[in-house]
């Protein structure tokens, strides 16, 4: 009964990696992961979990990365989804990654997953910070308490990674034995008077473990509530009458009584298993932490991360795309040399989406997801978020919204990629939806190219102001609209930490190839259809279906309905072609400054590019995608068709 | 008196948390219970969120002031 991701035969040996945020379970499945790494999202959610086959100990095996999560309690979508997949009956061990220097706040995590009663194993990461911290884990005695077996890791290094998968290999094939978490005489007591009345037809249903089952009831778990009261209304009035009774007794609120016990349990594990010394003296990253969250340096922080990804998408990316260009030109004219009719149509569509593929991957992919990466590795994400969420709160955004923000400047596709890192779905979507809002590099191109040249400097700045604007007003609106209240920002802030370059290019490469295998195929798809348009002679008529937006609406000439169209493939294309749509060399001859403000303003709002479209699509369904192109052209046409009326 | 009203520096032990299921259970795996003993680093400007640090593990979390509201405290000198 429980949502299945993808069926599996059986054959494969399945291990899921679960763990808080930020304890590095994604940087043990990135340096074991083989080539064949897919991205997906959980079905109706903006919830992503990586999957990937590795190779290990003689077998294939299937390794799922998901969500970071504090607890299973289903406190928002990504624990929900989680757990979920947990209990679908598909996992045959679980990796339970803790972050060994947290070691405390980790394990209640731990306890919860326990209790499923599903094989595991604990990947201690980050030993070497404990032990930093001062922090003496004694291994083999959380072992005999938990009767888990715990290896110590360091992923970033790579030490310990494939001890921990080789165990994780013979637990599942060995029998597990954990030694369930004993909570107090009465907690217990309880458990076992509802235990003692548990309905066989529920044991059928859910096909769970029981005192799993009871204990997410005695949590006041909604989900398990409403499952069970649909199987037996009578069973749960019992479980909820000896939650209430539990509750008095212990003068705690009922939906955090049990959660208190576990908790006690958890104090009384980290004693037992852990010694602190006393440590004196100040490390580099706390010093530079010190820095960093003060307002001065924070600002001087967040503002240096804002030129560095100005300067890579411009300065960086025109330099690769300048070296990538001649080669690509003489792969085109090879092929256009050698082919003719229907096939040379074919090829130069797929020639156009190769080339708008590597010129988006190489030149700002790549170095934009590079910093973005560096961001999440060393925690200067959260510290920048710190700084800015109390500004981006007014318009109905995040903190974490600030990074897909500056990175839309650069190219709005990893900047919607890097919105995944907001915890809550409203959050995604809204920072998802402001994204394509943003002039990229390519459009600031246009502006710059246009209004700066034709226009001058005071129209170039209004244009920027005024779309800043827009992008904040669109958050805000759906900020208001939104049936959920932002629930206020909760978030870890873990300690700056030394990036490792090997550890960023193989998350980058992770990035790249979930862009190259949804998006590319799209933008090669459309470049076909766009070729076969130009080869029918199709300009024409889409000029003239285009022209009561061209021409009624924005006050153009119909010509530029070509023009505009191909923008929606890449946006420079509109630029490019614009002087032979118009067969002049100057502009300004033939269109008005009114036409041209007009020109620019529509071009920087309206339809996100396909690269962008897909990106959406991939990362918050195609709703959002659909919304989104909406949202832009109608925007578009209000904006730059009030313009044209009033200039 | 509420996490809201301590100033940068001061410390404090959690008395409860309230403001629903959903917030203590989110703060609750953070670590953030009853009893714990807490200090605030930092209030970001723009009246942004705050930066406790979890004295007996080192652990940070940044709380928005909505939330910070919720949460009860016994003050202790600085």
């Amino acid at each position: 009964m429980w949502k299945s991701l993808t069926k599996n035969d059986n054959s494969e040996m399945v291990i899921a990696l679960a763990g808080q945020p930020n304890c590095g379970k994604s940087t043990i499945f990135n340096a074991v992961a083989g080539f064949k790494v897919n991205t997906g999202n959980f079905s109706g959610t903006t919830v992503s979990y990586t999957e990937t086959e590795v190779y290990i100990g003689g077998r294939t095996v299937r390794l799922i990365d998901l969500p970071g999560t504090y607890s299973i309690s289903a406190n928002d979508v990504a624990e929900r989804v989680a757990r979920d997949y947990l209990l679908s009956g598909q996992v045959d061990v679980i990796i339970n990654v803790v972050d060994s220097s947290l070691l405390s706040r980790s394990l209640e995590l731990t306890l919860q997953l326990m209790e499923m009663n599903v094989p595991m194993v604990i990947g201690l990461n980050m030993i070497d910070d404990a032990q930093k911290k001062g922090m003496e884990i004694d291994i083999p005695a959380l072992t005999s308490l938990t009767g888990l077996e715990a290896y110590p890791l360091i992923a970033v290094q790579g030490s310990g990674v494939h001890e921990l998968f080789d165990a994780a290999l013979k637990v599942s094939e060995n029998s597990f034995h954990r030694v369930p978490p004993v909570y107090d005489r009465d907690v217990e007591e309880c458990i076992a008077r509802i235990e003692a009345r548990y309905p066989s037809t529920l044991k059928e249903r859910l096909r769970v473990d029981t005192r799993f089952v009871i204990i997410r009831l005695l949590e006041m778990d909604e989900e398990f509530e409403k499952l069970v009261s649909e199987v037996d209304g009578d069973f749960l009035e019992y479980v909820v009458e000896n939650r209430r009774f539990l509750a008095e007794v212990h003068d705690w609120p009922e939906s955090g009584v049990f959660a208190s016990h576990r908790h006690a349990l958890v104090l009384d594990l980290f004693e037992q298993v852990v010694a602190v010394r006393s440590r004196t003296g100040t490390s580099l990253s706390e010093k530079i932490d010190r820095f960093v969250i003060n307002p001065v340096g924070g600002l001087a922080a967040t503002v240096g991360v804002f030129f560095l990804m100005f300067a890579v998408s411009f300065w960086f990316g025109n330099l690769i795309a300048g070296l990538v260009e001649a080669p690509l030109e003489s792969l085109g004219a090879f092929l256009m040399s050698h082919t003719s009719g229907y096939t040379a149509m074919l090829v130069s569509g797929v020639y156009d989406g190769f080339t708008a593929g590597v010129g988006i991957v190489l030149p700002y992919l790549v170095p934009l997801l590079v910093i973005l990466s560096l961001l999440e590795d060393t925690g200067l994400l959260p510290r920048i978020a710190f700084m800015a969420d109390g500004l981006l709160h007014r318009f109905g955004l995040h903190g974490k919204s600030v990074v897909p923000i500056i990175m839309g400047y650069g190219c709005n596709v990893p900047a919607i990629m890097a919105a995944r890192n907001l915890e809550y779905e409203r959050d995604r979507i809204i920072t998802m939806l402001m994204v394509p809002f943003i002039a990229c590099s390519a459009r600031t191109v246009i502006i710059l190219a246009l209004a700066g040249k034709y226009l001058g400097a005071g129209y170039t700045t209004l244009i920027y102001l005024g779309n800043i604007a827009i992008a904040l007003g669109v958050s805000s609106v759906f900020s208001r609209l939104s049936a959920d209240v932002s629930p206020g920002i909760i978030m870890d802030v873990p300690p700056l930490r030394k990036p490792y370059l090997h550890v960023v290019m193989r998350k980058v490469w992770v990035r790249i190839q979930e862009f190259l295998l949804f998006a590319w195929p799209v933008i090669a798809i459309s470049s076909i259809a766009l070729a076969v348009f130009s080869y029918v002679g199709i300009d024409d008529v889409i000029n003239r279906v285009l022209s009561p937006i061209t021409t009624f609406i924005l006050g153009l000439p119909s010509d530029l309905g070509i023009t505009l169209f191909l923008g929606i493939f890449r946006k420079e294309l509109t630029l490019i072609m614009l002087n032979s749509a118009l067969n002049t060399t100057d502009v300004s001859t033939v269109l008005s400054s009114a036409q041209l403000l007009v020109l620019v303003v529509f071009t920087v709002l309206y339809i996100p590019c396909v690269a962008t479209i897909s990106t959406l699509w991939k990362e918050g369904g195609l709703k959002v995608a659909l919304l989104s192109i909406a949202l832009n052209t109608s925007i578009a046409l209000v904006v730059a068709g009030s313009l044209a009326f009033l200039l | 008196m509420t996490l809201l009203e301590l100033k940068e520096g001061d410390t404090a032990v959690i008395s409860r948390v309230s403001g629903g299921k959903g917030v203590s259970a989110r703060m609750a795996g953070l670590g953030l219970h009853a009893g714990k003993k807490v200090r605030v680093v930092r209030a970001a400007p723009f009246r942004g969120p705050l930066l406790i640090e979890d004295i007996s593990s080192g652990a940070r979390t940044m709380i928005g002031r909505g939330i910070a509201s919720h949460v009860e405290i016994l003050n202790e000198k600085r």
